[in-house]
């Protein structure tokens, strides 16, 4: 055997590490005393997003947003790529999450990857410290999974500028965002492909209607926003007319963690998930004992603890290309699909191990965890569904990453 | 808690023997060959054996002391990643639990006496786990060992025992009067030890009976480190050897049953154009991805990280391998349809492959039941996770 070596990361890693663990000890706001969003598809009230926008901006204040950005651009150039470090940290410290999710890890690096000098001058800071936020208008009522049959127009003005009528769904944070990232047909006669642009939309321009949505668990914050011949200037375009499939694809690849970038977010696999539910297990009485002690509870517990380590690994050896050199994108690809399954699975155990109290709603002061277990459960569709069903995603692992058949 | 290194502690050496490894065998052991040795009385090819022991295959991950090459299990795992795909049968795996054993438990004379053979593949070495009662983690060691004049007399029954008509030594556990238990390794052949053949499902894997009928052992054959806890370390390198290897022939049957998916034509397409088909292969792809992270998981912890977290990552290697091989080996049976139940199509070899491993040290659900009291009992997330 090889010697141990005296720690898990470099030293410059672990540092860092420990300063953000600190840091966010001392800074994590306490119980704000009214309900909180699960996660930024719910942000429905002003109190809820002042107070995650407060979060956010308290983080990049202190440093830890958009450390990966370059320097020129509000960001920290960071040369160590530490952003991830703060990610985990954010979860580990059960912080509350950062608001502008769409800005941080979608709109932005899109942006970096497509956007002029004088785009990521105006745009990328702002992301960051939560001044402005971002939503995203791709899906619409007729192109969901078939997301480039969208039909909304962006019609070319003789200055230049756009015009745009259509309609968009699924829209989170809408009603918050002052950007947004649109999909949009510049050219009808071209093909499916071909004729869509990618557009950074100022949402406060005249023609522009932001409708709630009600998802199945009661809360808002998601809508429908509906363009009627609204106004953007050329210089709203991102990368090049007809370019905005290519776009979009970028996008996708940062919405599903895919490819690394991100101004800041919360990690996804850190062994907090298992840690709660076998809290809850403890807590979940049955009729010989708690949950912790039923084998069927412990088979399905102990399962997930072997999934959450598996994704925590796979966040390690993607980073290794001598590791992954038979599939090289395969754990990138995988990464939403595997996660979003994993956290449905662990949501579902959560509420049926807790028998009839898993049955409790909001508002019912006996409902263990506030009623988060089924909540949690509902709105864990959001991720098996949004940025690309489960069902697409495993198309897309069939056709790009084992060569077969294109179903389309 | 020392966790994994977040790079596995992987070298570029490592990759060196994986291509290596992958361009030898893909000579030397095609296809063709498997389905030779699966009829052979022997079950291997003493040539092929001899030219693995030639490239030091065996002493990979042992000491360099002792005729090791000191590479460490992350190179280890990517070498049975590759002798996975391609069924290798040898009496590589049962050699390699065996000198797990030896260099848990061994002296350093012990050690310097049975090592250095079993790395060159001079002797052949077999680790005799399981007993009539199906267990094989150290608590359910029946078989005894007495003292006696000059020694130990020996006696019990060990099943399943890898290898052991070919085998020159066998290491096996016995318990004391005392109750401890201790690691005996008995050259073979030898009086009082009866090996019968067993029938096993994978003509690739040869396994027999082994029964000590008042076995006389001199002293210098017990291993000198308290048994159970040697054993447990022999344990987790073994969960996770076999693991890896697993991982490897699942990614072969998952290969089999994609190219088997777009040679083949119905309804005018190629049936992995049809999402029936294509999304249970890439279940199985995402499967054998994850079970491969914890195969390298438990790798780079048996190296750098604590006891503990050894265990646990080497019995989820073991659990998620089991449940991945298994998978893989059904939908590919399956999605090769009529052609995929015959025994022309080589499905059926990792097939049986597949009953044998997950039945062999432990299959999903007594790692799961093991884990689960780690985790739930013992808490041991409570120390922090990285």
């Amino acid at each position: 055997m090889t010697p141990p070596k005296e720690d898990v990361e470099p030293r410059e890693i672990a540092e860092f590490r420990r300063e953000v663990r600190a840091w966010m000890e001392a800074h994590k706001p306490p119980d704000p005393g009214f309900k909180l969003p699960q996660s930024f598809l719910e942000v429905e009230s002003e109190r809820q997003f002042d107070f995650l926008r407060n979060w956010q901006r308290k983080v990049y204040e202190a440093g830890y947003l958009g450390l990966d950005w370059p320097a020129e651009y509000g960001g920290r150039g960071d040369a160590l790529k530490r952003q991830r470090v703060v990610s985990q940290e954010l979860t580990r410290a059960g912080a509350p999450f950062l608001v502008n999710v769409i800005g941080l890890q979608w709109a932005g690096p899109t942006i970096l990857v497509y956007g002029t000098d004088a785009q990521k001058k105006r745009m990328l800071q702002p992301i960051l410290s939560a001044e402005e936020i971002w939503c995203q208008g791709f899906s619409e009522p007729g192109s969901g999974s078939d997301l480039a049959s969208a039909q909304a127009r962006a019609e070319k003005q003789p200055d230049g500028s756009y015009r745009v009528t259509g309609h968009k769904v699924w829209t989170t944070l809408a009603h918050h965002a002052k950007w947004m990232i649109l999909l949009a047909r510049t050219d009808p006669n071209a093909g499916k492909y071909e004729g869509l642009s990618f557009f950074l939309f100022p949402m406060d321009v005249p023609g522009v209607t932001v409708q709630p949505l009600i998802k199945m668990t009661g809360e808002g914050g998601f809508n429908q926003v509906i363009f009627d011949s609204a106004p953007m200037p050329a210089d709203a375009l991102l990368g090049k007319e007809g370019q905005g499939w290519q776009v979009a694809l970028t996008t996708l690849l940062y919405e599903r963690g895919a490819a690394e970038g991100s101004g800041g977010g919360q990690a996804s696999a850190s062994g907090e998930g298992i840690r709660r539910v076998v809290s809850v297990a403890r807590r979940a009485a049955r009729e010989n004992g708690s949950a912790a002690a039923d084998p069927v509870f412990r088979d399905r517990m102990a399962q997930l603890w072997i999934e959450e380590e598996a994704l925590r690994l796979s966040a390690m050896r993607m980073r290794i290309p001598a590791l992954t050199a038979d599939r090289p994108h395969a754990l990138q690809l995988m990464n939403k699909l595997v996660f979003s399954e994993y956290y449905q699975r662990l949501t579902d155990l959560a509420c049926e191990m807790l028998g009839p109290d898993g049955a409790l709603w909001l508002g019912e002061p006996s409902a263990p965890d506030r009623a988060e277990w089924p909540r949690a459960y509902m709105n864990s569709f959001g991720m098996t569904i949004g940025g690309g069903t489960s069902e697409i995603l495993r198309n897309i692992l069939g056709e790009r990453v084992l060569g077969l058949p294109k179903t389309r | 808690m020392r966790q994994i290194p977040i790079d596995f502690g992987f070298r570029e050496e490592h990759d060196l023997l994986r291509k290596e490894a992958r361009r030898f065998l893909g000579e030397r052991c095609p296809m063709s060959e498997v389905r030779r040795l699966a009829d052979d009385p022997l079950g291997h090819d003493p040539t092929l054996w001899k030219e693995i022991g030639g490239l030091g295959w065996l002493g990979v991950a042992l000491p360099e002391a002792y005729g090791g090459a000191g590479l460490g299990s992350v190179a280890l795992c990517l070498l049975l990643d590759e002798m996975g795909r391609r069924l290798v049968p040898s009496p590589f795996l049962a050699s390699l639990l065996a000198s797990f054993a030896i260099d848990a438990g061994g002296s350093e004379s012990q050690k310097a006496l049975w090592l250095p053979e079993i790395a060159s593949g001079t002797r052949i070495a077999t680790l005799a786990l399981t007993e009539p009662s199906g267990g094989f983690e150290p608590d359910s060691v029946r078989a005894t060992a007495s003292p006696c004049e000059g020694g130990f007399v020996l006696r019990g029954q060990k099943t399943h025992v890898q290898d052991a008509r070919n085998a020159g030594l066998v290491v096996a556990p016995f318990r004391e009067p005392s109750g401890q238990v201790s690691i005996f390794a008995i050259e073979l052949p030898s009086p009082g030890v009866v090996i019968e053949a067993e029938v096993g499902v994978d003509p690739t894997r040869r396994s027999a009976r082994v029964a000590f009928e008042g076995t006389r052992v001199g002293a210098s054959a017990r291993l000198e480190a308290p048994g159970a806890a040697a054993l447990e370390h022999a344990h987790v390198r073994g969960f996770a050897a076999l693991a890896a290897e697993m991982v490897g022939a699942a990614d072969a049957t998952l290969e089999l049953t994609r190219q088997y998916a777009i040679d083949r034509k119905q309804f005018g397409h190629p049936i992995g154009f049809f999402q029936a088909v294509k999304h249970p292969i890439v279940d199985v792809m995402v499967g054998v991805e994850l079970a491969r992270n914890h195969a390298l998981g438990a790798a780079a912890a048996i190296d750098h990280a604590d006891p503990c977290k050894a265990e646990s990552a080497s019995r989820m290697a073991k659990a998620m391998a089991s449940d991945v091989f298994s998978l893989a080996v059904r939908k590919g049976v399956q999605l090769h349809g009529g052609y995929g139940f015959t025994i022309d199509c080589d499905v059926h070899h990792y097939f049986k492959r597949a009953l044998w491993s997950r039945a062999t040290l432990g299959d999903a659900p007594h790692h799961r039941h093991r884990l689960a009291a780690m985790l739930v009992d013992r808490d041991v997330l409570a120390s922090g996770a990285p």
